[in-house]
């Protein structure tokens, strides 16, 4: 690797700088710093010499990062033959100044949502080449430090920086932020390089949604595929649930919730209007479908109301390798599954399997050797007092919900009790 | 038939109920200790003549809450975090230095109002303040704040208070209402306490604070757009039920304090006390509980407001459900606001009336600023989309920041040319 020579600047610091052409010839200062994600990543393309009206303009006149000689002096100068040209705007442009500055963005790092005050650039050329400078987006800058240094701008630069740097610098790396934009169309333009968010946990995700605004909230979910989407809208807030729901079309609203949990799609789904569920329930896949619509029948302070409908069953008769089996076959979501329960031929209950034994287990043991007989659990009606005090009595991490004839309805998770505990609350 | 009748009859008055709640609040902390002395003073010095500002700020002031809370619905963001958006750092680090500056002014009149009403039941300023000081810092930072907020807005019913208290001070009826529709005479502008007090008297009613406070809380209880129709009424019900209580508290005072000829209210228990041969002990009572009622809802509010507002504005992390340490410049800043602004009040021989009704002025001559943004902010189709402001809103709005500005200009220039006189 070539070493770099390089030369810290900043956003603030830039905007307003007047830019002349080797002659002297004054060309005009620095409105608005350019970047084109797909062409030069993380890079400042071209300086823009006009504020954008809109994000819609097409023509700028701009000059390019390349011809600029970089400087602490106050007009910045340009390479000689190097001039401004109009710029017919690409469409994956991003407006430093206009996107970033004072605007929110997402921490990815952090999982947080922060104001912008400053934007740290980076001027860098290869070590012997230095007349072909790069400009770097290297970080954020969200503390007091930048704000001060803009607070203060107009003054001459040693006196702000001197001042500046007797407050702490509270920065986010270029590669932790992720932007938000009010506009989901431009925003899933952006996105394909913006990609960041997708590494969070949809608990964090979940998170952020509820600190941002409802045009940034849906911008920032629509980028999100299905099934991150659905994990995410699990964890949000019940009120927010509906409100996300209800601003996108029935198809993607399916799709989402398809991969959620039945019980937590049938609790979202409860929280909306009749023509709105329906309307959502007709987009779904059949059997998901029929799953949640069974769900939807139960009120919600039932178990039945709070369970979730995918467990893994096998008969009562089955060995371990067949129980591993029918683990691998299940689609639902198998971090939760912690035991597997045994049936018999009428599909009743008979016993209980951690999932511990059977790792312990050979794969030949038959699964009624390494099952708890005693049986634990509750009926479709009971209440989420009972359900608790069970969790607690017999220190559970799951419970089975029986139907009247001793068929399992479906499973309660300790999540879901914890939930319940911390509503009441 | 009938059934869906009733049933979406139900869903409406539930609606409308749910709703009830930021306008509602806002418009009830309106009527603080600020609010209440200003319109007393008001009343007493100019008897019935300044109750004809009533209708206009009523108009003003609905026009004003319904465009902080239509601003909210739409953009789901606090008034300090727009201006900040789309008037940069600089212009927003202004508008906080004022506004703080402005504010901390009130939260110094909420405790005169505390200290004020306590007097009057003999409880010694220095022994109430403190006591309501930490009360109320308490009761937001370790207790629930929802809960706080109910109370409190329970509590709204004690400003009833006021019109039963008018009532008992047997009022000239029919004088107040001609001069509730009927402008002043101009010789009365002339007057320069009298421009004085009508800028009080619109600043104590369209507070500056006001306007981040409801904005935040429509945010804060995720109205979009959907619901935005029953806020609206909540916020045009909330404003003209705040000024019906203040139109009687300046007729009770007009009809007990000015026409006895007591034309300076130099303390709260003057009001209080010369209202109680004339209208008995229970006017006296209830002015009482309703001063010390306005003032703690207030003083709990106000600061708490004033440093969600900062921290939105400037970036910092704020919240009542982030830790102390999550949060230090939110909960330091909350704290130091009730305690500079209690201890102030408890300086001896303190001007608590003066000082409280020149904090009401100091709102006014801020509130065209404020309304500036706004207007600014509203306009912008890219924020508001659909929901920018209709002509005769712009027309109204643009209009009382415009008056307010002059008579705000008008009261400058005068006061410099008295000083330079002297």
């Amino acid at each position: 690797m070539s070493r770099l020579t390089t030369l810290a600047t900043s956003l603030s610091a830039l905007i307003g700088r007047p830019v002349v052409a080797a002659d002297g010839r004054r060309l005009g200062s620095v409105r608005e710093l350019l970047v084109d994600p797909s062409v030069t990543g993380n890079c400042v393309a071209y300086m823009a010499l006009a504020a954008p009206a809109t994000v819609t303009a097409h023509m700028l006149p701009v000059v390019s990062v390349l011809d600029v000689l970089p400087s602490h002096k106050e007009p910045l100068r340009l390479r000689s033959g190097a001039g401004s040209s109009e710029l017919n705007l690409p469409e994956r442009v991003v407006f430093l100044e206009k996107d970033l500055l004072d605007q929110q963005i997402i921490d990815v790092h952090g999982h947080k949502v922060v104001r912008v005050n400053d934007v740290d650039l980076v001027w860098e050329a290869a070590h012997g080449q230095e007349d072909l400078w790069t400009l770097r987006i290297a970080e954020v800058e969200v503390g007091i430090r930048g704000a001060v240094r803009r607070l203060l701008k107009g003054l001459p630069r040693s006196t702000v920086e001197t001042i500046a740097h007797r407050f702490q610098a509270r920065v986010i790396p270029w590669e932790f932020v992720d932007l938000i934009d009010r506009d989901p169309s431009r925003r899933v333009r952006l996105k394909v390089e913006q990609d960041r968010l997708s590494h969070m946990h949809p608990s964090d995700i979940a998170d952020i949604l509820e600190e941002l605004g409802p045009a940034e909230r849906d911008a920032v979910f629509t980028s999100l595929n299905e099934e991150l989407a659905a994990e995410a809208l699990e964890e949000v807030d019940p009120k927010l649930q509906k409100a996300l729901i209800e601003s996108m079309d029935s198809e993607r609203a399916a799709g989402i919730v398809e991969e959620m949990d039945p019980g937590a799609a049938a609790d979202l789904l409860s929280e909306l209007s009749d023509e709105r569920s329906e309307a959502i329930l007709g987009e779904m896949d059949p059997e998901e479908r029929q799953e949640v619509e069974e769900l939807l029948e139960f009120p919600e302070d039932w178990a039945a109301g709070r369970m979730t409908t995918d467990f893994v069953q096998v008969s009562a008769t089955a060995d371990v390798a067949t129980a591993i089996e029918a683990l691998r076959a299940f689609e639902g979501d198998t971090e939760n599954v912690t035991e597997i329960y045994l049936v018999d031929e009428q599909n009743r209950l008979k016993g209980i399997v951690a999932l511990a034994n059977i790792l312990l287990a050979s794969s030949h043991t038959p699964l009624a050797n390494v099952a708890d007989s005693r049986l634990v659990s509750c009926a479709l009606d009971a209440s989420g007092k009972q359900v608790a005090e069970l969790f607690d009595k017999y220190n559970l991490r799951s419970l089975p919900v029986l139907e009247e004839d001793h068929q399992i309805a479906g499973v309660i998770h300790a999540e879901h009790v914890i939930a319940l505990l911390r509503a009441e609350r | 038939m009938k059934q869906t009748f009733w049933k979406r009859w139900r869903i409406t008055i539930m609606l409308v109920f749910a709703a009830l709640g930021p306008g509602f609040i806002t418009a009830n902390v309106d009527n603080d200790a600020g609010g209440i002395l200003t319109y007393s003073q008001a009343g007493a010095q100019y008897g019935y003549s300044l109750l004809w500002t009533m209708l206009p700020i009523t108009l003003a002031l609905i026009v004003v809450q319904e465009m902080c809370a239509r601003m909210g619905a739409v953009t789901g963001k606090g008034l300090s975090d727009l201006i900040r958006e789309e008037f940069g750092l600089r212009l927003t680090f202004i508008v906080m230095l004022l506004l703080i500056f402005v504010n901390f002014g009130n939260v110094m009149a909420e405790f005169s109002g505390i200290a004020g009403s306590l007097q009057l039941f003999h409880l010694t300023k220095y022994i109430s303040v403190p006591v309501c000081a930490f009360l109320v810092w308490a009761l937001v930072v370790k207790g629930d704040y929802k809960v706080v907020e109910k109370i409190f807005l329970f509590a709204s019913v004690v400003y009833l208070a006021y019109i039963v208290a008018g009532v008992l001070g047997r009022p000239d009826w029919h004088e107040a209402i001609v001069q509730t529709i009927k402008l002043p005479p101009r010789s009365a502008w002339s007057d320069q306490e009298y421009l004085y007090m009508t800028i009080g008297v619109i600043g104590t009613t369209i507070t500056p604070w006001m306007q981040f406070y409801l904005q935040s809380s429509i945010v804060e209880k995720g109205i979009t757009v959907r619901q935005y129709k029953a806020s609206r009424l909540d916020v045009i019900i909330g404003s003209i039920f705040t000024d019906i209580v203040a139109w009687f508290i300046v007729v009770v005072c007009a009809a007990t304090l000015f026409t006895h000829g007591m034309r300076r209210i130099d303390q709260v228990a003057d009001a209080a006390e010369a209202m109680r041969p004339i209208a008995g002990d229970y006017a006296f009572i209830l002015f009482a509980a309703g001063l010390f009622n306005a003032s703690l809802f207030a003083a709990s509010i106000l600061p708490l407001s004033t440093a969600y507002t900062v921290c939105e504005g400037m970036g910092f992390e704020s919240g009542l459900d982030k830790t102390w340490k999550q949060a230090p410049f939110f909960y330091w800043f909350y704290t130091l606001l009730i305690v500079t602004g209690a201890s102030v009040v408890l300086i001896p021989n303190f001007p608590l009336v003066r000082i409280t009704i020149l904090s009401q002025v100091l709102n006014g001559l801020l509130l065209p600023v404020i309304m500036y943004f706004m207007l600014r902010l509203i306009n912008k189709r890219e924020l508001m989309g659909d929901y920018v402001n209709s002509i005769w809103f712009n027309g109204i709005a643009w209009a009382t920041a415009l008056i307010v500005t002059v008579l705000s200009l008008v009261l400058v220039w005068r006061g410099v040319v008295q000083a330079l006189q002297h």
